[in-house]
């Protein structure tokens, strides 16, 4: 679907655009509104592969996001481990917990893999929240809602350098992404999407390729947990909560479920948007439900999908 | 019973749904490229047969054996790549993939577009390749079961009610494909049908299922 989407000249517009912006905004928080939206934009991304191209509905998504930067809060800081060993390890144990909750919910389907994974993810968050994990006599206080710092690998981080940086994260993760979805991996994903018994009828082990589905989403949502991390320089519950997992939902399902480069989109707007005009949480989580309802009602395709529609519609009636 | 000369053997199956039996000990076998008919009423249990063979249910007692192994135990899957095929009574396609992408599915990884045409165009849909399994009439949707059911070189396929509600066209040209991959491939088929005729035309013999067991063999 992705494959043929009218995305070309789009996408290079867009990028000229990113490219050039940081030359005229000088605000440093407005340039790091746009370098996190570049980093949730690929978590939403990651959440597309097992919520979309899978069609496995995944409420726990945050899960991984989370381990990866406690994991690199947690080893920098506690173990004292330098960064370009924490960052690699931390994604792998999000990949790991990834492989973990694909093997609970392989065996389930449709609204169960989602009831699973929300009390997955709701358990993982309230563990942070409600754990000091480490305690000082001199009144510090490491966990629960404050998180853990995360011992950066430099002194002062550029607004620029870091725009930049995440900007080439988006790309290089969208790139893999959109790699897997369109390998024979991604074939069999979207096979299981659609048909699980058709799947099993055609000699697709579901269950092994549900794993897969969850390991892989997990491991890029490790990463960009990571990147998350090392960005804003502390790891904390928030990074586990359910908004962000239903915030990568929503936003796949308003910019397209299992096209990739919709969610990614969609995700990268509004959160610019959410941010930008300070939208409190309350007002954004009410924002999630009514497009999640609006969206399923009346464009079940999302904006990929509708683009997709239109552009199918224009060709017919030449 | 068990003999290396039958491709499958089917000993004393039994299955009950909430202590209600809907098979009880079921025995037959098929050999290498026989066509057997099965047929009966409704809930008789042919659904279930058919779904214990195929692996995508377990029987409570009694066992199945491919080509000398048992695979009473084996999942759909596994027994797919072993060589038996299924389709189904309701195809259920894949709403969003092209037809090409949904045998590409069921080949292996190694297979190549050429082996998709090939596949495609052996059951009349070469010219749908690229459309959306979910746009296709019924008759295609036919089509396509058989082509996901040759994509493993099928030795054993089990076809629950395959001619049901098709044009004629379409039916005489999936008979006639039946036939050729009976003949030319050498697989064997199980034929689940409501239709005598049919039946006697294709299979060398019938098995009649009633109240669960076998209650005879022969023509319909």
């Amino acid at each position: 679907m992705a494959a043929h989407l009218p995305i070309g000249k789009s996408t290079a517009a867009a990028a000229g655009i990113l490219l050039l912006l940081p030359l005229g905004l000088h605000d440093p928080f407005l340039l790091d509104v746009l370098t996190t939206g570049f980093l949730l934009a690929a978590f939403a991304g990651s959440w597309d592969i097992v919520g979309g191209v899978a069609g496995q509905v995944s409420l726990c998504h945050a899960l991984f996001f989370g381990i990866a930067s406690y994991a690199c809060a947690a080893m920098t800081t506690l173990l004292e481990w330098p960064a370009f060993l924490a960052a690699p390890a931390a994604v792998l144990l999000a990949g790991l917990g990834g492989f973990g909750v694909g093997a609970l919910a392989a065996p389930l389907r449709g609204p169960f893999v989602a009831v699973l994974t929300l009390a997955i993810g709701e358990a993982a968050h309230e563990l942070v929240l409600g754990n000091v994990f480490l305690a000082g006599a001199g009144g510090y206080a490491w966990g629960g809602e404050g998180g853990i710092p995360v011992r950066l690998p430099w002194w002062a981080e550029s607004p620029r350098a870091a725009y930049y940086a995440a900007l080439v994260f988006l790309a290089a993760a969208t790139a893999v992404l959109l790699l897997v979805r369109r390998s024979r991996q991604g074939l069999v994903l979207r096979a299981v999407a659609g048909s699980e018994m058709t799947a099993r009828a055609s000699g697709i082990d579901v269950a092994k390729h549900k794993r897969r589905a969850f390991g892989i989403a997990a491991l890029l949502a490790g990463t960009a947990g990571a990147a998350y991390a090392f960005h804003v320089g502390r790891a904390t519950a928030a990074d586990f909560s359910l908004e962000l997992s239903f915030q990568a939902a929503t936003f796949a399902a308003v910019g397209g479920r299992g096209t990739v480069v919709g969610p990614v989109a969609a995700a990268f707007c509004f959160h610019v948007l959410f941010q930008g005009l300070d939208v409190p949480p309350g007002t954004r989580i009410l924002f999630y439900a009514l497009a999640l309802m609006l969206i399923l009602r009346f464009f079940p395709g999302g904006v990929a999908g509708e683009l997709l529609r239109l552009r199918e519609r224009r060709e017919a009636g030449r | 019973m068990t003999s290396p000369a039958f491709l499958l053997t089917v000993d004393g199956i039994a299955k009950s749904f909430e202590r209600a039996p809907v098979l009880a000990e079921v025995s037959f076998h098929v050999l290498p490229g026989e066509a057997v008919g099965l047929c009966g009423d409704n809930g008789s249990g042919k659904t279930t047969l058919v779904n214990i063979l195929s692996g995508l249910i377990a029987p409570d007692a009694g066992s199945v054996r491919f080509d000398g192994l048992d695979v009473t135990r084996l999942p759909m899957d596994a027994r797919y790549r072993a060589g038996i095929a299924r389709t189904f009574q309701i195809p259920r396609p894949y709403p969003a993939l092209t037809v090409a992408e949904a045998v590409r599915v069921a080949l292996p990884a190694s297979a190549g577009g050429g082996e998709i045409d090939a596949l495609l165009s052996r059951v009349g849909l070469l010219g749908q390749r690229d459309l959306p399994c979910g746009r296709l009439s019924q008759g295609c949707l036919r089509r396509l079961e058989f082509a996901r059911a040759l994509a493993c070189r099928p030795r054993l396929m089990i076809l629950d009610e395959v001619f049901s509600a098709l044009s004629t066209t379409d039916e005489e040209e999936l008979v006639a494909l039946l036939r050729a991959v009976n003949r030319e491939d050498g697989a064997a088929f199980l034929l689940v049908s409501h239709n005598p005729q049919l039946l006697d035309s294709l299979c060398g013999r019938v098995l009649h299922l009633a109240g669960g067991r076998i209650a005879r063999e022969g023509k319909a």
